[in-house]
């Protein structure tokens, strides 16, 4: 129907072209309607995360619900959740209108600095470990372009920690593997990602263009 | 990630994993009092609450790295709760720093009947938007939520269109665009001058080269061939590079566990 | 895979596991001293052009971290704060990342408590919006508008750490901290669309992605992950977290290059031996 897809269309197209045109013209209004555009878009974007935080909950809800493996373990979501949205909205007694004084700490800051850091920051640095145990088993000099990039990756990992200085003083030179380093970063790694860069930008303007005359559509969703 | 250990072990040793995680759990325990001693049993009710706090983060932190050693269920709970935490901190930082400032204080506490109706005129499209995006939750109306986002990807893919033309393209291509000769200077050396000719010789055949190797819509010849070759081998060091700082990295987010174990969880003296 | 093989590679990965724990263990319980370094020419640039600066310039610091790159990061934003302090510049942070703003509200006051600088006037955290590009774009045209209260509920309008600063236009440098992509999007939206020049400080995995906007001069200077922190550590003339990290960082290293030298030196035996092909 029209309404459904017609009128989405035309409105991507024209939102479209109205971006693309406003950043041409010097006159204040074209400023005033960048501004109010985009605070407009703020205001939407805050209704945007609900959506993500009730399509994870209702994940959850139902591997309890249908009791698939492991569903016990998602309670935790929904504990963890619940608890920190209620000191969240309890505010050391404040309540969720007003904010407490600046630099009280509050128990929604605790469950950030006790729960959600060592969580999150251990996660990430886990990969510490998998990298070191990939590199082992699979970094391997098997033709010229694997040694280009084996040599590549030791000479970053030596250049770039102090210890290198420490061999290069007694070469004659302490930043010697620095300058190597340097090298390989402002010039091959340069060319290389100013090619890749290019090319993602020329994909992403392309795939802008499809967005707009309507080609491409899967911002739409499912159904009619 | 990487596989995990096959789970069919003998009874045996899963009796000693058994007796291993018991020994561990103790031993944190021990060492958790023994260490924050100070602060949990101190006179100060907030320092006894940090003090849990830090041992509740050291016990998390431990947790997470024991999925090193094999998926456990310690560690599916530490991260069900994790992701449930960080979607309740969301909600709350969502309501306090964007819909309490750009929505509930501007309507609810307007100062004057003018200001409200201000913040009525220029707010009610964006709130109505707002909600016809959660219509996306639904099957039956979720079309209305069309309208939000073609009004977000509309203006994303025009901007997108401007700000990579300019940044990424017209002034990448001027740099790479640029005399070779260029970066040569009266003051500076033969040997000098010699490298920053060199250097821009070696960005503007490597550009190309690896451009060269992107375009596939034309079979590639014994001289394309050689130029694409060339191609991947800039791209090979540019990946080894990226290897090299992504190693750094991640050992840089476990020097930051380290730190946090060794000392503010067993205070060793720095 | 066999069993045999199964078992083989799981034991080799836990004794590499335990190796890289102890390489970054060890060298903090021992208390092995931190080498000697030099600051790079990239971490210089960022430290020169904040230098430059004449007191009472605003400084646009965006934080886009959180918790994942505390590590790396947080030295940076640290150092940063600590030297426009030391300048008598102020520090507009802001960030649209919304896991950060208790993580960057805990850096400002501790450095503010550090230095005697008060919030509201000698700095302010703008706090967090949704809608990442659009909230560079608001700012640039506007930064009052976009945030009309800080990160704790104070009213930006007549705030003396503002005044004088209408839009992002208004602002000497853009400084961005941060772990992912975010940093294009202050390049694209705010620095190069309203010719502010921009510094970077970010997580060692996005540092070589930035050399092309390095070299065009659209990126003025970068910290690259802890070490970065290190330098800019060092050209403060202090030694703090990065620092104290930098010989763990090399000894890790050192294994890590053993580890894959060792693996290759084997492989090429074993291929001209004719066992891998």
């Amino acid at each position: 129907m029209w309404y459904k897809r017609t009128i989405p269309l035309i409105l991507v197209f024209a939102i479209g072209v109205a971006a693309f045109v406003q950043e041409f013209v010097p006159a204040p209004w074209a400023g005033r309607f960048r501004e109010n555009i985009t605070l407009w878009f703020q205001i939407i974007g805050s209704f945007a995360l609900f959506i993500g935080l009730y399509s994870l909950l209702h994940m959850h809800w139902t591997r309890i619900r249908r009791q698939t493996p492991g569903w016990a373990y998602s309670i935790f979501v929904f504990l963890a959740a619940g608890g920190m949205i209620a000191v969240g909205l309890y505010n050391e007694g404040k309540g969720p209108i007003i904010d407490v004084a600046q630099g009280t700490r509050t128990w929604l800051d605790r469950g950030y600095d006790y729960l959600i850091k060592p969580c999150t920051a251990t996660i990430y640095s886990s990969m510490a470990f998998f990298m070191a145990s990939a590199a082992f088993r699979t970094f391997r000099a098997r033709n010229t372009a694997a040694v280009l990039m084996l040599v590549a990756a030791l000479v970053v990992m030596f250049g770039r920690v102090p210890v290198s200085e420490v061999l290069g003083g007694w070469l004659g030179d302490p930043e010697m593997f620095s300058r190597i380093t340097d090298v390989l970063m402002k010039y091959p790694n340069l060319a290389a990602k100013r090619a890749i860069m290019m090319g993602i930008s020329l994909g992403a303007i392309a795939q802008s263009l499809r967005i707009l005359l309507g080609v491409e559509r899967s911002y739409m969703g499912g159904g009619d | 990630m990487e596989p995990q250990a096959q789970t069919t072990e003998s009874p045996m040793r899963r009796t000693v994993e058994a007796a291993v995680m018991i020994a561990l759990g103790t031993a944190f325990v021990v060492a958790s009092i023994l260490c924050q001693k100070d602060s949990l049993f101190g006179k100060n009710a907030n320092d006894r609450i940090e003090a849990v706090g830090i041992i509740i983060a050291a016990a998390l932190t431990l947790i997470m790295y024991s999925f090193l050693y094999r998926d456990n269920p310690l560690f599916k709970i530490a991260e069900n709760v994790y992701i449930g935490a960080q979607l309740g901190y969301g909600a709350i930082n969502t309501w306090r720093l964007a819909l309490r400032p750009q929505i509930y204080n501007p309507l609810a506490l307007a100062p004057s009947n003018q200001a409200l109706w201000d913040a009525l005129v220029f707010r009610s499209v964006p709130i109505l938007l707002g909600v016809l995006l959660l219509t996306r939750l639904s099957r039956k109306h979720g079309w209305l939520s069309r309208y939000s986002y073609s009004m977000m990807v509309g203006w994303g893919a025009g901007m997108t269109i401007l700000v990579m033309t300019d940044t990424n393209i017209l002034q990448q291509l001027q740099a790479a665009a640029k005399p070779i000769q260029a970066g040569v200077t009266a003051d500076a050396g033969w040997w000098a001058n010699a490298g920053a000719v060199t250097g821009a010789l070696t960005v503007l055949v490597g550009t190309v080269c690896v451009l060269f190797y992107f375009f596939f819509s034309i079979p590639h010849g014994p001289v394309g061939q050689r130029v694409s070759k060339t191609g991947i081998w800039f791209l090979m060091l540019s990946f080894g590079a990226s290897f090299g700082y992504t190693a750094m990295a991640r050992i840089s987010l476990v020097i930051g566990r380290m730190r946090f174990l060794l000392f503010e969880w067993l205070k060793i003296p720095q | 895979m066999p069993a045999n093989d199964t078992q083989g590679l799981i034991r080799t990965r836990r004794i590499i596991y335990l190796l890289v724990a102890a390489a970054i263990i060890v060298p903090y319980v021992i208390q092995m001293p931190i080498p000697s370094f030099h600051a790079q020419e990239e971490a210089h640039k960022v430290y020169d052009r904040v230098e430059s600066l004449p007191a009472g310039s605003r400084v646009l610091i965006a934080m886009e971290f959180d918790p994942n790159c505390e590590a790396e990061l947080r030295p940076m934003a640290e150092g940063i704060l600590r030297h426009c302090f030391a300048r008598k510049l102020v520090p507009i942070l802001v960030t649209t990342n919304y896991i950060a703003p208790a993580l960057i509200s805990d850096i400002c006051q501790k450095i503010a408590k550090e230095t005697g600088t008060v919030s509201g006037k000698d700095w302010v955290f703008l706090g967090y919006r949704p809608g990442m590009a659009n909230v560079v774009i608001t700012m640039g045209e506007s930064i009052q508008r976009t945030f009309e209260t800080d990160n704790f509920s104070q009213t930006t309008r007549d705030m003396p750490a503002l005044a004088g600063v209408n839009s992002l236009k208004d602002v000497s440098l853009i400084t961005v901290i941060s772990l992912g992509d975010t940093v294009n999007m202050w390049i694209q939206y705010g620095s190069d669309r309203l010719k502010v020049p921009l510094v970077a400080g970010v997580t060692a995995v996005m540092a070589p992605d930035l050399y092309p906007y390095l070299n065009t001069g659209q990126v003025k200077g970068i910290l690259a992950g802890l070490r970065g922190a290190a330098d800019y550590e060092l050209l403060l003339h202090r030694s703090d977290d990065a620092a104290k990290g930098m010989q763990v960082q090399s000894v890790a290293h050192g294994l890590l290059i053993a580890l894959i030298i060792g693996a290759n030196v084997r492989f090429l035996f074993r291929r001209a031996q004719g066992k891998e092909a």
